[in-house]
């Protein structure tokens, strides 16, 4: 069914699609649309909603649930984000599946309401304490909201490990056509889930290894399904790649923006191309290796000071020269304003 | 000119003094509009001057109060007022530290901290807004909202009992505990009055109604419930079993003015015998070298 629909709600509406049945939330700029739309909805399809009293109780409460093996959410934003850290690095720890929804605001401390994407650094490289990583996806359309949603629970549930679903405030607040089908998204046994089954009676859900070698088997165990993840998970988007002359990297809204400079700069007869990564943890290093292998240079944009840029530098290794261009405080590049830079300090050089 | 509307005689702090540089932008209407005149009435009263002020706030509608009073000020992390408020009045204990929020910012996210907070007798006056509500995030469920309430994120309405600010306030340990009204400034003067002069936490939830969010609590619902204490000469604001009762009263009846008030604890800076010496931001901070040499000796 094709309807208009705000991304915050196409959010919600792809969680319960997937079989979520559990949200746990705080109000929060620009994140409150996905707590109220899981305030209204969850109940009509048999979920529970509880509003908590801060986001440290609602990702403990995420960390509860979803050690009965049901598929729960939690979402926020940046300040709520850094509350949730601790419980994060438990539920992986534990190796819990769960989605957590960033809807990126400007910052740091309480900075404003507008979109940034300035929790790259947090999200993708950790933030909580200890050896763990997340899945992080980025959607660039109110359709991705709901599809990706979908993604993070079945990636959440393959690696028993937290996923992030790692959006802007302009993509969770804008307003875009919506194709929902209902289907039935398949969720695997949990046999480690502490069910209240005689089945499930001896199972513990746990992140203490006390003894050093119990804690580094555990930790390679992790590594070895983060290595696994590495392989099979990237996803990326690619236009007008083949001939691209500079190569222009983004993700999220920012993609969407770059798409169209892109296409003008095309019409101007500069060869450029996009690169957007769906999954910015795992990375898709290698693709970006290839799409850049007979790239001048590539130009990376961002709603922040410089965070992805560093992973596209370090897939990159020296290759290609890396030039960065940010925007900050919910001020977003015009399509002018990206092929400016491109004409300006990188075509002038191809 | 600055218009003198204390009711003592001729005095230096007018009302013009604590005026703040930026216009509130609470909604039209807002309850916290009364809050603000009666904190900066009660302080031009007690002859404050602004710069033995400080006013600490955390994150919503109400605690953008700092912003719109002439004292030094800093709007900090939501529900973190009172942690940043102990550290600044630990840091210089001479000055008088006001602590103003929300319902959400204080018994929300802030709960444990305000536990703590009145606990230690921290010499603070907490001045709560609560209109039941979360304002600033345009109108969810908050923890006194009450039973059967529709809101954004309670759309079948709350299911929650909403808790008593007041009585978890004496059951924590608080040495004054209060709760005001915005519609009767007069009274609430008196009461944030109090609550500045008393050594110690003094608490006082204020109903101040938004008027945006909450249909439910209005200045209408409040203003033919709200009874005060004070109008009951046999009222003993020393005995706490009648307190505790008190403080659970609602309904048609709901019992506003001081409810309590000891006296005979030491604040927190009080008993931090380092600090007998005056307010640490103004002692000399470097080691004597008689004790430097002891210290060195005692690390080898
Ligand atoms: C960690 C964190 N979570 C959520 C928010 C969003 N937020 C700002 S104010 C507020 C609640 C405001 O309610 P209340 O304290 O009752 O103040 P009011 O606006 O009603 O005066 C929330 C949830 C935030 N700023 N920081
Ligand atoms: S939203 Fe409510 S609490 Fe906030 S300023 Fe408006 S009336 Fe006051
Ligand atoms: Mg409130």
């Amino acid at each position: 069914m094709r309807q208009l629909c705000k991304g915050n709600v196409a959010l919600v509406k792809g969680a319960l699609l997937a079989g979520c049945r559990g949200y746990y939330g705080y109000p929060i700029t620009p994140a409150s649309e996905i707590a109220e739309a899981a305030a209204l909805y969850f109940p009509q399809v048999g979920g529970t909603f509880l509003q908590a009293e801060s986001e440290t109780a609602a990702i403990n409460m995420v960390y509860g649930a979803a050690a009965t093996g049901l598929r729960v959410m939690s979402a926020s934003s940046g300040p709520g984000l850094s509350l949730m850290q601790e419980g994060i690095s438990y539920l992986a720890g534990a190796e819990l599946p769960c989605v957590i929804v960033d809807v990126m605001r400007g910052g740091p401390g309480l900075g404003n309401i507008a979109p940034e994407q300035s929790d790259y650094f947090a999200m993708v490289k950790g933030g909580g304490h200890g050896n763990y990583r997340n899945l992080v996806l980025a959607p660039a359309s109110v359709q991705e909201m709901a599809d990706l949603t979908i993604l993070a629970f079945e990636l959440a549930d393959k690696y028993r490990n937290p996923a992030v679903v790692l959006a802007d405030g302009f993509v969770g607040q804008m307003m875009e056509p919506l194709d929902l089908e209902y289907r039935e998204v398949p969720q695997p046994e949990k046999p480690w889930a502490v069910k209240g089954t005689p089945e499930t009676r001896g199972n513990l859900i746990s992140s203490i290894f006390l003894e050093p070698d119990g804690l580094e088997d555990h930790e390679r165990k992790m590594e070895a399904k983060y290595l696994r993840a590495q392989e099979a998970e990237p996803r990326y988007e690619m236009s007008y790649t083949e001939d691209a002359e500079v190569l222009l990297v983004g993700y999220g809204i920012v993609a969407r923006i770059v798409h169209s400079a892109v296409e003008a700069l095309r019409r101007q007869g500069v060869k450029a191309g996009l690169f957007r990564p769906i999954t910015l943890w795992p990375y898709p290093s290698k693709a970006l290796v290839k799409a850049a292998a007979h790239v001048e240079k590539v130009l990376v944009v961002e709603l922040s000071n410089g965070q992805m840029v560093e992973d596209v530098r370090l897939a990159l290794n020296g290759k290609v020269p890396v030039e960065f261009y940010g925007r900050g405080g919910g001020n977003v590049p015009s399509v002018k304003e990206i092929q400016e830079q491109v004409l300006g300090r990188v075509a002038a050089a191809v | 000119m600055a218009t003198d509307t204390s009711v003592v005689a001729p005095k230096a702090i007018s009302m013009a003094d604590y005026k703040g540089r930026v216009d509130p932008d609470w909604c039209p209407g807002c309850g916290d509009f009364g809050v603000l005149a009666a904190v900066q009435k009660a302080l031009v009263e007690l002859q404050i001057p602004k710069h033995e002020v400080a006013t600490i706030s955390g994150i919503g509608c109400s605690s953008n109060f700092p912003g719109f009073i002439e004292t030094y000020g800093m709007h900090t992390l939501h529900g973190r007022a009172l942690p940043v408020a102990t550290g600044m009045k630990l840091a210089n204990h001479a000055m008088t530290v006001l602590v103003t929020g929300g319902d959400g910012d204080g018994f929300g996210i802030g709960c444990g901290h305000f536990v703590h907070a009145m606990r230690r007798n921290v010499d603070l006056t907490y001045i709560v807004m609560d209109n039941q509500i979360y304002g600033l995030t345009t109108g969810q469920t908050s923890p006194t909202s009450r039973i059967g309430m529709k809101t954004k994120s309670m759309p079948y309405g709350n299911i929650e009992s909403p808790l008593s600010p007041v009585a978890l306030a004496l059951a924590a340990g608080a040495t004054f505990v209060a709760r005001g009204f915005s519609g009767d400034q007069k009274h609430l003067t008196e009461l944030l009055k109090r609550g500045i002069e008393h050594k110690g936490f003094s608490f006082i939830d204020v109903f101040s109604p938004c008027v945006t969010y909450n249909h439910d609590n209005t200045f209408q619902w409040f203003r033919p419930r709200v009874k005060k204490l004070e109008d009951n000469p046999d009222y003993d604001a020393s005995d706490w079993n009648v307190a505790m009762e008190k403080s659970v009263i609602w309904g048609e009846e709901i019992p506003i003015g001081k409810f309590f008030e000891r006296t005979d604890l030491p604040t927190l800076h009080g008993a931090e015998p380092v600090l007998s010496a005056g307010p640490l931001v103004h002692q000399n901070n470097r080691i004597p070298a008689d004790v430097a040499k002891t210290f060195i000796e005692e690390l080898m």
